[in-house]
């Protein structure tokens, strides 16, 4: 019989942090080595975990897009959720679609520029097919207890009522054997993911419900409370660093064609890059005040820096994540086999 | 069945009644998921079959006692909130209408303690009566 590899962060405090329920990553190409279609690849893996799990597929070949619009390399491509080794045969399976987007749909969301310009043979996936999804709001799967959310970067225990944040770069980390953060998602990051772009298959806000600039949340000064206490494991800073340096160097400007979050605005200052104030919202700017990255700030001096110094910098230089250490992924990582 | 819609009070005197007269001794049925709803017209069809079902384990010699739990199909709702404020002589002064939208378990939160052999699932696809 083969064996299918995934990797499992178990439910349960992970060095003082909870993790709301068993959360399994598995590469693709595993899956296709296998001669498994990625259904049969979660039911072979469900069957080995008795709690609730939330599994993905991860494809580092394709692409995506970050909240706040950066192209990175490597997505989810199919997400579930299982319970008690099963899943749920209506809610517990979603597929992210590829997206064959033309050059007007390019221009109507420019920020994926980057990907035509850098990774123009590699496969773009955002979210579900929201036309065909039975769930109706959420991009969300659901087995009994787990619940695997806003394609698949977030995780939930629906009965202890915990969660995890699940970044997409993290993920992809884990599965490169890279370093992550493993903390708490904090202010800058609660207010930062409301800082989207208009996307038609969003992973997390799809249908172009808000456009760049404004500001998802639209929480004023309690954004920065949304996931301040929630666990998240992300991907350590110069990665992140790497790929808004990208945009940025693609001409993409924060608060026009990239959300202002406060890592990308922080990056941009840096470079020395044109802002966009005027399409930042109102609303937008108030979240980001409560945050200390108020218009003064953002008006200010900056040193200019390099590319590769903000990358040797990052740590110090790119905010977001409270009380967290940087580990190996491979020391928070168990890696199991499932029989298939 | 005498009507196409079962009023809610009947529906659960229904389930109580199948409880404690299908077996060999009368048996409890707990309901649970109907607490909000004070009135409401249920399928009598589905009705039937959910008493049917009540009856079938309740005349189970190795089952003491029942719970019917309903929870939603599609386990994301969107409610309509409706906040009241009411004043000495218990007249609504004042309302405000938001919504919200709930993430529910599906039922294998609920059966987490059963065998899966042992669960026999009747219901339709999606989108089916």
């Amino acid at each position: 019989m083969a064996q299918l590899k995934y990797r499992m962060i178990p439910e349960g405090m992970l060095n003082g942090k909870l993790i709301p329920l068993n959360i399994v990553l598995i590469d693709y190409k595993d899956v296709k080595e296998c001669g498994l279609e990625p259904k049969e690849a979660f039911e072979a893996v469900a069957k080995t975990i008795d709690g609730p799990a939330g599994l993905n597929i991860i494809d580092l070949d394709a692409v995506t897009t970050t909240s706040d619009g950066i192209v990175v390399e490597g997505t989810i491509i199919r997400m579930a959720a299982s319970d008690r080794g099963r899943i749920n045969k209506d809610f517990g399976y979603l597929e992210m679609i590829p997206l064959n987007y033309t050059d007007e749909d390019v221009k109507r969301e420019p920020h994926l520029k980057v990907w035509k310009e850098k990774y123009p043979d590699r496969t773009l996936y955002m979210g579900p097919d929201y036309k065909k999804k039975i769930i109706p709001v959420h991009n969300v799967v659901i087995t009994g207890r787990a619940s695997n959310n806003n394609s698949a970067t977030e995780m939930m225990n629906i009965v202890t009522m915990e969660e995890i944040l699940l970044p997409i770069l993290g993920q992809l980390e884990i599965l490169r054997g890279g370093k992550v953060l493993l903390g708490y998602t904090g202010e800058v990051i609660s207010v930062g993911i409301g800082m989207v772009v208009a996307e038609e298959y969003g992973r997390i806000v799809p249908k172009r419900q808000y456009r760049c600039g404004d500001t998802a949340h639209g929480s004023g000064e309690y954004a920065k409370t949304l996931k301040k206490h929630i666990p998240i494991i992300c991907a350590e800073k110069p990665v992140l660093a790497k790929y808004i340096i990208q945009a940025l160097e693609c001409g993409l400007v924060p608060g026009r064609e990239i959300g202002g979050s406060p890592a990308v605005l922080t990056v941009a200052k840096y470079l020395h890059k044109d802002i966009d104030f005027d399409n930042i919202t109102d609303r937008a700017y108030e979240e980001l005040a409560s945050i200390g990255f108020t218009k003064e700030w953002m008006h200010s001096e900056f040193p200019l820096l390099t590319p590769e110094e903000i990358i040797a910098r990052a740590d110090e230089l790119i905010p977001g994540c409270e009380d967290y250490e940087i580990y190996d992924s491979k020391d928070l990582v168990q890696v199991k086999y499932a029989e298939c | 069945m005498k009507l196409l819609h079962t009023k809610l009070p009947e529906f659960i005197k229904k389930m109580q009644v199948a409880a404690a007269t299908k077996g060999s001794t009368p048996k409890e049925i707990n309901i649970m998921g109907l607490e909000n709803l004070r009135s409401a017209k249920m399928q009598s069809l589905r009705t039937g079959r959910i008493e049917h079902a009540v009856g079938e384990i309740a005349a189970l010699d190795n089952v003491e006692r029942l719970e019917l739990i309903m929870i939603p199909r599609v386990p994301e709702t969107m409610q309509t909130v409706i906040v009241k404020g009411i004043d000495k002589e218990g007249v609504c002064q004042k309302a405000v209408l938001e919504i919200i939208n709930v993430l529910h378990p599906t039922e294998e939160a609920y059966l987490l303690d059963c065998d899966p052999e042992n669960v026999d699932d009747r219901r339709p696809a999606i989108g089916n009566h």
